[in-house]
């Protein structure tokens, strides 16, 4: 993991793959591993300052980053059912005992 | 005659001596042969060592054999004036005297070498492990195809991923001890005073009549507002912070204001006019200039945050 430092005079704010296309090249490894993040740029421009972590493989880069971040690569997909709908659900759970709350939950 | 005397009295010290030489020399001459024969046998290869290493041996060996022939021709009674073997002396020991700078510079390295090759690997601790590393120095986005600098590179990322886990330990709450709370309203309002009072010592109109009476030297001095440094030094802890825990924390809108007011006080001329409140001192009650904000009390109890919580200083 490491904090980046980026100089872009007279530019934008660098996007978050170029930088970690320019990663990719300094470490030698894939870019499915590198996580970038907090890029904040500095009062005048020119400055960047963002945090970062490279992961030995995948399977360590699923088990320890947050969801987020991983939902950002394509590695994780969260459920898209609204929270009213799910307490609306749990609220008729409530009402009923034993088998009953299993159909409710899973209509 | 004293010439008689003193042959006599040296006698047997001179026997003695050469007693000693002779066992010595039949000592080294064993050991000498024992190394010969292994130099013979090729236990010791020396073709992927170090040159200037050898060049030295070379020199030592043909300085050794020079001294045994000038000593031979002085043992059988001849006369060493303008003798070849002194002239070639000579040479050598020039050509050594001036590799000594140059083994002064190989010792760190050539000593390394040998911890490692008897050791096998140097430990994490070790101080000769921490050389510098100029390829570290080089923009890697340059380099394509650099193979050596893999293997180092490899190394220092290594040491360091290592570093960094090792050094995450047990996290253990901090122990407050609870006090009971019984301050009267008197109290309350001791207090206060005496803090307001402690304020009013410290503001720019006290401080410029202390320095009118006092005999101290006047310092002049290039400093910045305290609000800005204390604003400053705030903001350094929260970028340690937030780069040693690899995370971002939110900025309250109390900080935002905390942050504005500090940037835009070091470009104003508001201390010129505006001074700080010292009826602590002189007794009258608090006012305040038309254009000050007033003090508002908080209302609302601060949400906790998981990552502001450990990122928020005891005071």
């Amino acid at each position: 993991q490491m904090a980046i430092d980026v100089l872009h005079p007279g530019k934008a704010t660098v996007p978050k793959t170029e930088i970690s296309e320019k990663l990719v090249k300094m470490y030698k490894t894939t870019a499915d591993v590198i996580f970038v993040f907090g890029f904040r740029t500095h009062f005048g421009g020119g400055k960047t300052t963002g945090l970062g972590m490279i992961y030995n493989s995948l399977d360590y880069a699923k088990k320890n980053e947050p969801k987020h971040r991983l939902a950002k690569h394509g590695l994780y997909e969260r459920e898209h059912t609204s929270s009213k709908q799910r307490k609306e659900d749990r609220n008729r759970m409530k009402k009923v005992r034993g088998t009953a709350r299993k159909i409710i939950h899973n209509p | 005659m004293a010439a008689p005397d003193m042959l006599d009295s040296d006698l047997p010290n001179a026997v003695t001596l050469l007693k000693n030489l002779q066992e010595q020399v039949m000592t080294v001459t064993a050991q000498v042969q024992a190394l010969t024969k292994k130099v013979q046998a090729g236990a010791y290869p020396t073709e992927k060592g170090l040159s200037f290493l050898e060049v030295k041996d070379q020199l030592l060996l043909m300085y050794l054999m020079d001294l045994s022939h000038l000593i031979l021709d002085k043992a059988s009674g001849g006369s060493l004036k303008g003798h070849a073997a002194v002239l070639r002396l000579v040479e050598i020991r020039t050509v050594l005297e001036k590799l000594r700078p140059l083994d002064q510079k190989l010792k760190y390295q050539i000593d390394k070498l040998v911890k490692t090759a008897v050791t096998g690997s140097l430990s994490e601790n070790d101080p000769l492990r921490f050389k510098p590393h100029p390829s570290n120095m080089m923009s890697k986005l340059s380099s394509e195809d650099e193979e050596e600098d893999e293997v180092e590179d490899g190394h220092s990322e290594a040491s360091g991923k290592k570093s960094v886990k090792g050094v995450s330990k047990k996290y253990v709450p901090p122990r407050l001890v609870p006090v009971h709370y019984d301050e009267t309203e008197a109290e309350r309002e001791k207090k206060r005073l005496e803090r307001a009072k402690k304020r009013a010592l410290s503001s720019s109109v006290i401080r410029e009549l202390k320095e009118q009476y006092s005999d101290a030297p006047e310092e002049i001095r290039d400093a910045r507002h305290p609000h800005v440094t204390r604003q400053s030094q705030e903001d350094q802890h929260r970028i340690n912070y937030e780069e040693s825990m690899m995370v971002r924390l939110s900025v309250s809108k109390r900080e935002k204001g905390r942050r504005k007011r500090a940037n835009a006080m070091s470009s104003q001329l508001h201390s010129l006019t505006h001074f700080s409140d010292i009826s602590a001192l002189t007794g009258g009650t608090a006012h305040l200039d038309e254009d000050q904000n007033p003090i508002k009390k908080r209302k609302k109890i601060p949400k906790k945050g998981r990552k502001n919580k450990g990122f928020r200083r005891r005071r």
